[in-house]
C-alpha cells in the first residue's frame, strides 16, 4: 500500500516554479531517496508532504491524510517523525529531559532508554544539550525523530556532520527501522548514502523529477554506457588503437561506450595480435554520481565519446 | 473517515499535555541561570536602588505620597513587561531562527497547546516577580499591599495578555536573532523612560500626552491605581485597562497575520544547507 502518493504537485514562489508537476508513490517499508541540487525543489516537496507548506496544485496523500488539512494534522503528525537539517534543540535541557518531553507528544512513544541505546547516547543522558558535540547533537536529533515510533520518517540530510563510524551506525539504525515496517523519505547529498540505504531514488532538477528508479538502475546505469580504462606503453601512436580512446587526467586512456563487448573484443584482439600490454585494464559502470551529474545538467568530467566512433 | 470522527481537543489528556509543556518551559527558563537572574533581578535591583535613594521623598505629582509608593507598582509593571514582552519576543525570535518552532510545528503538539504553555510560562515568571516586589515593598519600605486586590489582578491579567500579544507580534517583525536583543531593548527602554517608570510624570504634561499613545504608561497607571492611597481613589483605572486591551487586540491581528514557523533567513524553498552553530552560540550567551 502506498504510504505517500503524489500526483501533479506544483508550487510557485512568485515567478519561480519551485515544484512543477511532481508525481511519486512511496510504499510501506520503502526507503525513498530524493536527490537534486540546491534549489531543485526537494525541500519544498518534502515540506508539502510534511504538511509544513501549502501546495498550489496537485493531489497529495500521506498516511491516508491530506497533509494540508488542518483538522487531521495532529493525527498525521502522531504517525510521522522528522529529522531536520537544523540542529534545533533547547541548549539548557538535558538529553533525557528533551527525549521525555517529546515522547509526551505522541500516543505510543518508544521508551526513552531504548532511544538512548539506538542512537548511542546512554553515556550522555544527563548532560545538557549544549555540552554535546555536533555529531552527538545530530544523533539526539535522530533519536527525537524516531521517539514517536513513526510509520513514516522524513530524514533531511541525516548524517551530515557524522564521523564515518557514526554514519554506519545511523545507516544500521535506519535499516533496522525499515525492517520493522517504517517508511523513510530521505534527502541527502551523499551518493554512498543513497546506495547504502534507498530502495528507490528520484532525481529532481528545476522543480521536476528527471529520473526515477533503483540506485542500481537510475538513468540506465545498469545498461548503457560503461567506462573502459587502460594504459599502453609510452610512445605508442594513439592512431594505431582500434578504439577511440582519449587520455584522461591521470594519463590512463579512457573510453565510454554502450557497446562494451565489441569494444573490448576489438581492443584485446588488437593487443594480442600486436603484443601490446593493456596495463590496468578496467571496465566500470557509471557511478551514481556520474548519472546524477548528467541528469542535473553537469557534464561528467571525462572525454566525451560518440558510440559510433568506438570501433573503426 | 477515522479522522473526521476524532475530536481536536482531547480533554484531560490535552490539559496534561499543556501542563507538561509548561513544566519544560519552566525548566528551560530556570536552567539558564543568567537569563533567569537578569529577567527577574532587574526589577528587584532597580526597585531597591530607587527606593533606597529617593523613595522616602514626597512627590507633588502624586499628591504628596511617598515616591516609593509609586516605584513598587511601577516595577511590578516593569517586571511584567520585561517577561511578557522583552523575554518572550527575544525567545520567540531565537527559537524561530534556530528552527525550534519548525520542529514543534512538525510534532503532534497542537499550536494552541504550545501558545498556551508559552504564555503560561511568562505569566508564572511574572507572578514570581510581582510577589517578590510586593513583599520587598511591604517589608523593606512599608508600602502597604494594594487596597483593591481585584483591580490589581485585573490590571495585571489584561496587561499580561496585551503585552504577550505585543511580544508575539514584535517577534514576527524582527528578522534575526542577532537583532532581537538590541531592537527589543531600544524600543522598550525609550518607551519606559517616556512612560514615567523612573519618576512620576505630571498627567497634564506634553510628555504624558505623548506617552499615552503607547501601552506602557497605561500599564504603569493601571497597576499604580490600586496602590494610590489618597482618599476617594477607587483603584480601578478603566481607561488605562481599555487602552491596553485595544493595543493587545491590534497586536493579536499582527501576530496572527505575520506569524511564521520557519526561520526568516532561510527564505522560500530550496536553498543551501544552513549551519546555525554561530547563531546557536549567540543565543546561548
Amino acid at each position: 500500500m502506498a504510504v505517500v502518493s503524489v500526483e501533479g504537485l506544483s508550487k510557485r514562489y512568485g515567478d519561480l516554479n519551485a515544484v512543477e508537476g511532481v508525481s511519486l508513490e512511496v510504499d510501506e517499508g520503502e526507503v525513498f531517496a530524493l536527490l537534486g541540487p540546491n534549489g531543485a525543489g526537494k525541500t519544498t516537496t518534502v515540506e508539502i508532504l510534511e504538511g509544513f507548506r501549502a501546495r498550489d496544485r496537485g493531489r497529495v496523500q500521506v498516511l491516508g491524510h491530506d497533509p494540508a488539512d488542518r483538522k487531521t494534522a495532529r493525527q498525521m503528525r502522531e504517525r510521522m517523525g522528522v529529522v531536520l537539517q537544523e540542529l534545533a534543540v533547547e541548549p539548557f535541557l538535558t538529553v533525557r529531559q528533551v527525549l521525555k518531553r517529546n515522547a509526551g507528544y505522541f500516543p505510543h512513544p518508544r521508551p526513552v532508554d531504548e532511544i538512548l541505546h539506538l542512537v548511542g547516547l546512554e553515556a550522555k543522558v544527563d548532560q545538557r544539550v549544549k555540552t554535546l558535540s555536533g555529531g552527538q547533537q545530530r544523533r539526539l536529533d535522530l533519536g527525537l525523530g524516531i521517539i514517536g515510533d513513526p510509520e513514516l520518517l522524513f530524514l533531511d540530510e541525516p548524517t551530515t556532520g557524522f564521523d564515518p563510524s557514526a554514519r554506519r551506525g545511523a545507516w544500521d539504525l535506519v535499516r533496522a527501522l525499515t525492517t520493522g515496517g517504517t517508511t523513510v523519505i530521505l534527502t541527502t547529498h551523499y551518493m554512498d548514502e543513497v546506495e547504502a540505504l534507498s530502495d528507490r531514488v528520484a532525481v529532481m532538477n528545476a522543480g521536476r523529477i528527471v529520473a526515477e528508479g533503483t540506485p542500481q538502475s537510475l538513468g540506465g546505469r545498469d545498461r548503457g554506457e560503461v567506462r573502459i580504462r587502460f594504459r599502453v606503453p609510452a610512445g605508442l601512436d594513439l592512431g594505431e588503437l582500434p578504439v577511440a580512446a582519449q587520455p584522461g587526467r591521470d594519463g590512463m586512456l579512457e573510453l565510454r561506450t554502450d557497446r562494451e563487448v565489441e569494444a573490448l573484443a576489438a581492443l584485446t584482439t588488437w593487443a594480442l595480435r600486436e603484443g601490446v600490454m593493456l596495463t590496468g585494464l578496467t571496465v566500470e559502470r557509471l557511478t551514481l554520481e556520474d548519472v546524477y551529474l548528467r541528469l542535473t545538467g553537469h557534464q561528467a568530467d571525462s572525454p566525451a565519446t560518440d558510440p559510433a566512433e568506438v570501433s573503426r | 473517515m477515522r479522522a473526521s470522527t476524532e475530536r481536536r481537543f482531547r480533554g484531560t489528556s490535552d490539559v496534561a499535555l499543556v501542563g507538561r509543556q509548561v513544566y519544560y518551559e519552566q525548566l528551560n527558563f530556570w536552567l539558564n541561570p543568567i537569563a533567569a537572574l537578569f529577567t527577574i533581578g532587574f526589577s528587584v535591583v532597580f526597585l531597591i536602588l530607587l527606593a533606597s535613594s529617593t523613595g522616602n521623598s514626597h512627590s507633588s505629582t502624586l499628591g504628596g505620597l511617598r515616591v516609593v509608593q509609586y516605584y513598587v507598582p511601577g516595577f511590578i509593571a516593569y517586571g511584567l513587561m520585561a517577561t511578557c514582552f522583552s523575554m518572550l519576543t527575544t525567545s520567540l525570535v531565537v527559537r524561530r531562527e534556530m528552527g525550534l518552532l519548525k520542529r514543534l510545528r512538525l510534532s503532534p503538539l497542537p499550536t494552541s497547546a504550545l501558545l498556551t504553555a508559552v504564555t503560561a510560562n511568562a505569566v508564572i515568571i511574572s507572578a514570581v516577580q510581582v510577589l517578590l516586589l510586593l513583599l520587598i515593598g511591604r517589608y523593606g519600605y512599608h508600602v502597604a499591599f494594594p487596597h483593591n486586590t481585584g483591580a490589581l489582578v485585573v490590571a495585571l491579567v489584561v496587561g499580561a495578555a496585551s503585552f504577550t500579544a505585543l511580544g508575539i507580534a514584535t517577534s514576527t517583525l524582527i528578522p534575526n536573532q542577532e537583532a532581537a536583543g538590541p531592537v527589543v531593548s531600544i524600543i522598550f527602554f525609550v518607551l519606559l523612560f517616556l512612560s514615567g517608570l523612573w519618576y512620576p510624570i505630571d498627567p497634564h504634561s506634553g510628555l504624558a500626552k505623548f506617552a499615552a499613545w503607547f501601552p506602557i504608561r497605561h500599564l504603569i497607571e493601571a497597576v499604580y491605581a490600586p496602590f494610590d492611597t489618597r482618599p476617594g481613589v477607587s483603584g480601578w483605572a478603566w481607561h488605562d485597562i481599555l487602552v491596553m486591551a485595544i493595543w493587545g487586540a491590534l497586536a493579536s491581528v499582527v501576530a496572527v497575520r505575520n506569524w511564521s514557523w520557519a526561520p526568516h533567513r532561510s527564505g522560500g524553498g530550496g536553498g543551501g544547507r544552513r549551519w546555525r552553530l554561530s547563531g546557536r552560540a549567540t543565543s546561548r550567551s
